[in-house]
């Protein structure tokens, strides 16, 4: 462990970066993931061929393909505006950050779209229509009865959702973001111990892992709280 | 910012120079990846603690990291140690080609095996009941009755899983290795054209997905014909 002696503060900060990219992504995962199902629920043909289109796009082609188009992608545009304002420009630098977290939540999301739709049509149609009898509008169906059901239902596999978002992140370290698997490529650099170093990272993302499943199980615990029967 | 149609003529039959390297990585951590699954299962469902711990652990460990840092510490990191570079398996370590397959095949070894097991648990236990009750042994009773029905029940996640196996192959291209994804990086590099080269790929690579889709859909159609209604 003295190869370390000098880099726990760069892989702390590392650690850092992938915890933010992970809840930035997380955010818009979820975002990219309601837009989907509510478009491939929805009665208009045009949203639900969108929707299609990139649920099949984005679960179809390898992460670092869409990971790279993204970020050389959005440096190409970004470069072709500034030359509009002024010629003399050569490049923009799109950030590394921002491309990593919107590839991965489109990838993501294209797998959460599937898992939303499922658990919006997986609610007992029962308790919709008691709901309807009961008097409640559409809104207050949504907010009461299908939202506790339908999370109940998306759980599981959203946990499973969370565990390819944190593992995809180290993938931005290809396009120079300072996550810790790019810290520990500077480390090795120096040390020439590239086992253990690689090591570290690989424990720093099992200890990532590791909580998010905690986490999930306590969230799964909480939502089936009704269903547990008095030891 | 200009679309170079002849850029893409000019890429595409470039590209497809390497896929026969990216299948050659498919197929063979694919049958390398699913024997390990075999062995996994066995032991797990040994009823064996000392056969089950160290497979929970392997899985634990193999889904909770990246795939990109296990291949980093295979290529990069086992040359560290020295009694890795005396053993016999270092002519397959010293090679590109040989850690992606070992770090491919070990990885989905675990997803695959964790499929299996869901496939072996979701059999009728009536059904084994009848086997013991018609004195088959326990062996008879896995392989005439449990292994024909969990094979057909987990063909589906089997299918998702060697999309996604499909999906990693681009990952040898960060370890130097030629395959389509690197092929693509060679010339975005060379002509810093991500859209043309990029875009490209990903319909080449969405093609390989729906071949793989309706192979798995037609061989699971096959296996379940008798169950099929006839009209």
């Amino acid at each position: 462990m003295e190869v370390l002696t000098g880099w726990w503060d760069d892989f702390f900060w590392g650690s850092l970066v992938v915890v933010e990219l992970f809840f930035v992504a997380l955010f818009l995962t979820v975002l990219f993931g309601l837009i989907g199902a509510a478009a491939k629920l929805s009665n208009s043909r045009v949203a639900k061929a969108v929707a299609s289109g990139y649920t099949i796009v984005f679960r179809g082609t390898p992460e670092i393909l869409v990971l790279l188009l993204f970020y050389f992608g959005a440096a190409i545009i970004l470069t072709s505006i500034a030359q509009i304002f002024d010629p003399a420009v050569k490049f923009v630098d799109f950030p590394p950050f921002w491309a990593g977290s919107l590839a991965i939540a489109l990838i993501v999301g294209s797998y959460a779209t599937e898992t939303f739709r499922g658990a919006f049509l997986g609610v007992d149609p029962g308790q919709v229509e008691a709901a309807r009898a009961l008097g409640l509008s559409n809104l207050q169906t949504f907010i009461y009865v299908r939202i506790p059901a339908m999370w109940r239902l998306a759980l599981p596999p959203f946990g499973n959702h969370m565990l390819s978002l944190i593992k995809d992140t180290a993938l931005v370290a290809i396009i120079g973001l300072e996550e810790t698997l790019f810290v520990a490529e500077q480390a090795i650099g120096y040390t020439a111990k590239p086992f253990t170093l690689y090591l570290v990272v690989g424990m720093i993302y099992l200890s990532f892992s590791t909580i998010i499943t905690l986490s999930v199980m306590a969230c799964e615990k909480y939502a089936n709280r009704h269903l547990e029967t008095a030891g | 910012m200009s679309f170079d149609f002849a850029l893409i003529l000019d890429s595409i039959p470039k590209m497809l120079m390497g896929i026969g390297l990216t299948l050659q990585l498919l197929f063979l951590s694919l049958a390398i990846g699913t024997a390990l699954a075999i062995i996994l299962l066995l032991m797990r469902i040994s009823g064996r603690w000392y056969l089950a711990a160290p497979t929970m652990v392997y899985i634990y460990i193999f889904r909770g990291t990246p795939i990109l840092v296990q291949i980093f510490i295979i290529y990069y990191g086992l040359p560290q140690l020295e009694f890795v570079r005396d053993s016999i398996f270092w002519p397959i370590l010293r090679e590109p080609f040989g850690c992606a397959i070992v770090a491919l095949s070990l990885n989905t070894g675990a997803y695959v095996s964790e499929i299996f097991r869901g496939g072996v648990l979701g059999v009728d236990r009536g059904l084994t009941e009848a086997g013991a009750a018609l004195g088959l042994s326990a062996r008879h009773r896995f392989i005439y009755i449990t292994a024909p029905i969990a094979i057909r029940l987990c063909l589906p996640a089997y299918s998702n899983d060697v999309v996604s196996l499909m999906k990693s192959t681009a990952l040898a291209s960060t370890i130097t290795l030629l395959d389509m994804m690197g092929i693509a990086r060679t010339i975005v590099a060379e002509t810093y054209a991500p859209y043309e080269v990029f875009l490209s790929l990903m319909v080449i690579y969405l093609i390989i997905t729906w071949i793989i889709q309706r192979t798995f859909g037609w061989i699971e159609k096959r296996m379940s014909r008798h169950i099929r209604s006839e009209v």
